[in-house]
């Protein structure tokens, strides 16, 4: 029987995230991302008045969608969809157009002066084909993401979405992301 | 599409190159893509902070590409924080500290002469001996914190007979130590992951510092429903993620506790047989805090007596699952000590002691020691005059601040070189003036660290310690409810000119007639500790695994046996404290009124953001990113009051000096209090990120320490803020 096709996707529990940045910075040190770019980030949100005061941490990156408007506004084929979902970017074919980082409902993407392409989170790919965990999952202190194959009914990634609510961001953009955000 | 953010992108392109270019780190990912000859991963230990988290180096072609968790380690929970992950940039910062350096100016003036380790060890050992000679081996001070090579640096000055390591913790956690050594003999962990209802205060666990205690609050309050109850004059983190913030007013958090003694004591919820069998004074407690009532508390804390009285009974009713969190920097305060033993002693009556989800003695792992040539030990009074001073603080440790001023008025006899091992009392101790002061009236002073921080600034020889990527450590245990043996190896080569701290003391007690006490290589002493641990072949275990985990889980109730002896004054768990009276201290904590700030002033507080935590990665590329410089934290009423508008300079003036920094004008904080980070305004301009930006918090506060156990008291200091 042929294996069945995996689907890559991340849930965030935001009621864990400490806004501590090691994803940001196990990014940083993985993706080699210059200073004053990120392929992830923190949105952070303060409400209230002192002493009735509430915030919100909720990381953010790439959403990896089901049809992603960065790969149908490329020219050259360089923003392609992997099988397994992950969306990433072949440098060699990029001529720094940035019609992608317009695209993005997100702004998830972002051009390189010093390469001249532009970049964006491919969910670590290099280290998810050796099976690893990207980096900012990984290094988490709190566990806010959970990485997983949505179409393997025994990840931990399948249980929680069966389980918890979860809200999905600008749906109506229609690029069906896949960052699952967990109520 | 967010056009701002695309075109910041396109402006900062230079920027991006000229970095590019000036750190060779990161000329390997300007290359073409080429095929990786060789990748492999190097089980190691990290040293961003003191937890000593497990981590996996991933090095290709000889360069450490990422740092990542070691699962193995049930201490590290999984985790590499941003600190961790930042690690890479202390090996390969073009501005570290290659080789080692003379001072060629003033000090402080920035003028460096590089020469050979020959001629370091030769002027430092010149300089030490003209100081022995003059002032006896007293005359040297032998500054430390806490690493795994500390123990040699230590060992060096206590071989060339001076009674004086004065090491880090009076500037951090002594006042919490002490108080739960007097109470329970130890102090203990906190089992957060099983604890069932939290009180925090005087701790910001969840944003000072990534460590297991942090990781397992978020799993007990998210995963588990624990509740948490935050008492801080700030809005932080963990107040974000608390059930309950209360602001409570600064310096009253005694006041909190003994009125939720008076309640559960009053209310008969305390856990009787527990007392009764375990327990010693709980008649004097009773009394004692019979005056303490909610109402009057409330007076004190401004938190609502109603809210005390149900924290008390939730807590009570919550044990032993419960606990009163103790706090890591516990110097605070004039009178920290009495704060810490109140929450020991009521988190005793709750009858937590090592029960799941309470307070658990620490569990250790065995190793043995390398058998060295011991020395006389050194025959002159200790410098800060711990005997008279702190008769009940620990004396290995000294108490830093009485110290200093103790050198400064040259009693009880003069101190004139400083050695310093990897700490920067520039911003560490307050009242910076005053350090200044003692460094000038040094006749000689040498550093040893990875990077050049302001005390090396300052120093006149400066001795380039390998980082800990790079040299291999002792190996050391990690106590606590899961115990660890926990090993650093290098993972590459030193870059550069540097030594191990073992080889540098070597250098120095050769040059000082002190060889024979340091006979001994690295790997014969590692040799030696490791065995004894449970394992065939314990060294190559060690340089697989990087980590060596008891196969015990968890032990509860080991030390709870009618008959077990706690090692305090009565032998069970000192409520009241006849150790304390005899050295003329209150034996129950008592609660004095504090002062307040004056109109006008305000309460200066202090807190860290854990990818700093200390001073010494603000200049960290990859961490400086996040808050550039330091701001003050004013509340809007204040600001207004004082005709301050958010990102103004201002100025903050104490009684001991004046920083200008921007305000940052936030809801985040009580309106009598003023708040900024640790780390900046830095005078080492080796350290360019923070050199000019933000100001140094150790300028402007003022000297005090707590009566008990010498602990450095840091949030004492009123300031006036003005617009400049």
């Amino acid at each position: 029987m042929a294996a069945r096709q995996k689907r890559y996707a991340l849930a965030i529990d935001a009621r864990k995230c400490i806004n501590c940045k090691a994803c940001s910075v196990a990014c940083r040190a993985e993706n080699r991302v210059p200073l004053g770019k990120g392929r992830n980030w923190m949105n952070e949100e303060l409400r209230g008045e002192y002493p009735k005061l509430m915030a919100v941490f909720e990381a953010e990156q790439c959403h990896h969608c089901a049809d992603p408007a960065c790969v149908r506004v490329c020219p050259t084929g360089a923003s392609y969809q992997r099988p397994d979902g992950i969306v990433a970017i072949k440098d060699t074919e990029c001529v720094g157009c940035r019609y992608c980082v317009v695209a993005c409902p997100y702004d998830a993407r972002f051009f390189r002066e010093d390469r001249g392409v532009v970049e964006k989170c491919d969910l670590c790919a290099k280290r998810v084909d050796r099976a690893e965990l990207p980096a900012c999952v990984e290094t988490c202190p709190s566990k806010v993401r959970v990485f997983g194959d949505l179409n393997d009914p025994n990840s931990k990634l399948h249980e929680l979405l069966s389980k918890r609510q979860y809200r999905l961001k600008k749906p109506e953009a229609g690029t069906g992301p896949q960052i699952y955000y967990l109520l | 599409m967010d056009r701002r953010r695309f075109l910041k992108f396109a402006a900062g392109g230079a920027a991006g190159a000229t970095l590019a270019a000036s750190v060779p780190y990161l000329e390997p990912m300007l290359r073409k893509p080429q095929l990786k000859t060789e990748r492999r991963e190097v089980p190691t230990t990290c040293e961003m902070c003191v937890n000593k988290c497990s981590i996996i180096a991933v090095v290709e072609d000889g360069v450490i590409h990422k740092l990542n968790p070691n699962p193995e380690s049930p201490r590290s929970r999984g985790m590499v924080c941003a600190r961790g992950n930042a690690g890479l940039q202390q090996v390969y910062d073009p501005a570290r500290l290659k080789r080692p350096l003379l001072r060629a100016g003033a000090r402080g003036e920035g003028k460096w002469k590089p020469v050979s380790w020959d001629e370091a060890f030769d002027f430092a050992a010149e300089k030490l001996k003209a100081v022995k000679e003059k002032c006896g081996p007293q005359g040297t001070l032998w500054s430390s914190t806490e690493s795994f090579q500390e123990t040699f640096f230590k060992s060096l000055g206590l071989a060339l007979g001076s009674p004086n390591v004065e090491r880090h913790p009076t500037l951090c956690l002594a006042s919490v130590n002490l108080a739960y050594s007097l109470t329970f003999g130890t102090v203990p962990s906190f089992d957060l992951l099983n604890a069932r209802y939290i009180i925090m205060s005087g701790a910001n666990r969840l944003e000072s510092f990534i460590m297991p205690d942090t990781v397992d609050l978020v799993g007990s309050t998210t995963e588990r429903k624990a509740r948490l109850i935050y008492l801080d004059p700030r809005f932080t983190v963990t107040a974000a993620k608390a059930d309950e913030w209360y602001p409570i007013r600064p310096h009253t958090d005694l006041a909190f506790i003994l009125a939720m003694l008076n309640v559960i004591v009053g209310e008969n919820r305390y856990d009787k047989e527990f007392v009764a069998t375990y327990c010693s004074g709980f008649d004097k407690l009773a009394e004692h805090v019979k005056t303490y009532t909610p109402e009057w508390a409330e007076t004190e804390t401004e938190i609502p007596a109603k809210d005390i009285i149900r924290i008390a009974r939730e807590f009570a009713d919550a044990a032993p699952r419960a606990l009163y969190y103790a706090g890591r920097r516990s110097s605070w305060y004039r009178d920290d000590f009495p704060m810490r033993r109140a929450q020991a002693i009521l988190n005793a009556v709750i009858g937590n002691w090592d029960r799941q989800g309470g307070m658990v003695p620490n569990a250790k792992i065995a190793l043995g020691e390398y058998m060295f040539l011991p020395w006389d030990d050194p025959t002159a009074p200790r410098v800060d005059e711990m005997d008279k001073n702190f008769p009940l603080a620990a004396k290995g440790d000294g108490a830093y601040l009485k110290m200093r001023e103790n050198i400064l008025e040259g009693k009880p006899y003069p101190v004139k070189a400083w050695m310093i091992h990897k700490q920067d009392p520039m911003n560490a101790l307050p009242e910076q003036a005053k350090t200044l002061r003692m460094i000038e009236q040094m006749d000689f002073i040498g550093v040893i660290d990875v990077q050049m921080s302001d005390m090396a600034w300052y120093a006149d020889v400066v001795f380039p310690e390998s980082t800990y990527l790079e040299r291999q450590d002792p190996v050391e245990v990690l106590a606590g409810i899961l115990p660890v043996v926990v090993y650093r190896q290098a993972v590459i080569p030193p870059l550069h000119d540097t030594k191990p701290t073992l080889e540098i003391v070597q250098g120095l007690a050769k040059r000082l007639g002190l060889s024979q006490y340091f006979d001994y290589t690295i790997d014969q002493w590692i040799d030696a500790q490791v065995k004894e641990l449970p394992l065939d072949t314990p060294l190559e275990y060690l340089k697989h695994h990087g980590v060596y985990a008891s196969p015990d889980g968890p032990k509860y109730g080991t030390t709870l046996k009618p008959d077990h002896r706690f090692v305090t004054q009565s032998g069970k768990i000192d409520l009241y404290s006849d150790r304390l009276r005899e050295a003329g201290y209150d034996a129950l904590p008592v609660y004095q009124t504090p002062m307040q700030p004056p109109a006008g002033r305000f309460r200066l507080i202090l807190g860290r953001k854990a990818y700093f935590t200390q001073a010494n990665t603000t200049n960290n590329p990859w961490l400086n990113t996040f808050a550039p410089e330091n701001v003050l934290w004013i509340h809007p009423a204040s600001a207004r009051s004082v005709g301050v508008e958010d990102g103004d300079r201002v100025e903050v003036r104490s009684s001991v000096g004046s920083i200008t920094v921007k305000a940052r004008v936030t809801q985040e904080i009580r309106p009598d209090c003023v708040f900024t980070m640790h780390g900046y305004g830095k005078r080492s301009k080796w350290q360019s990120r923070v050199a000019g930006a933000g100001a140094s918090d150790a300028e402007i506060i003022e000297t005090a320490w707590d009566q008990v156990s010498g602990g450095g008291a840091f949030h004492e200091t009123f300031v006036k803020v003005r617009k400049v």
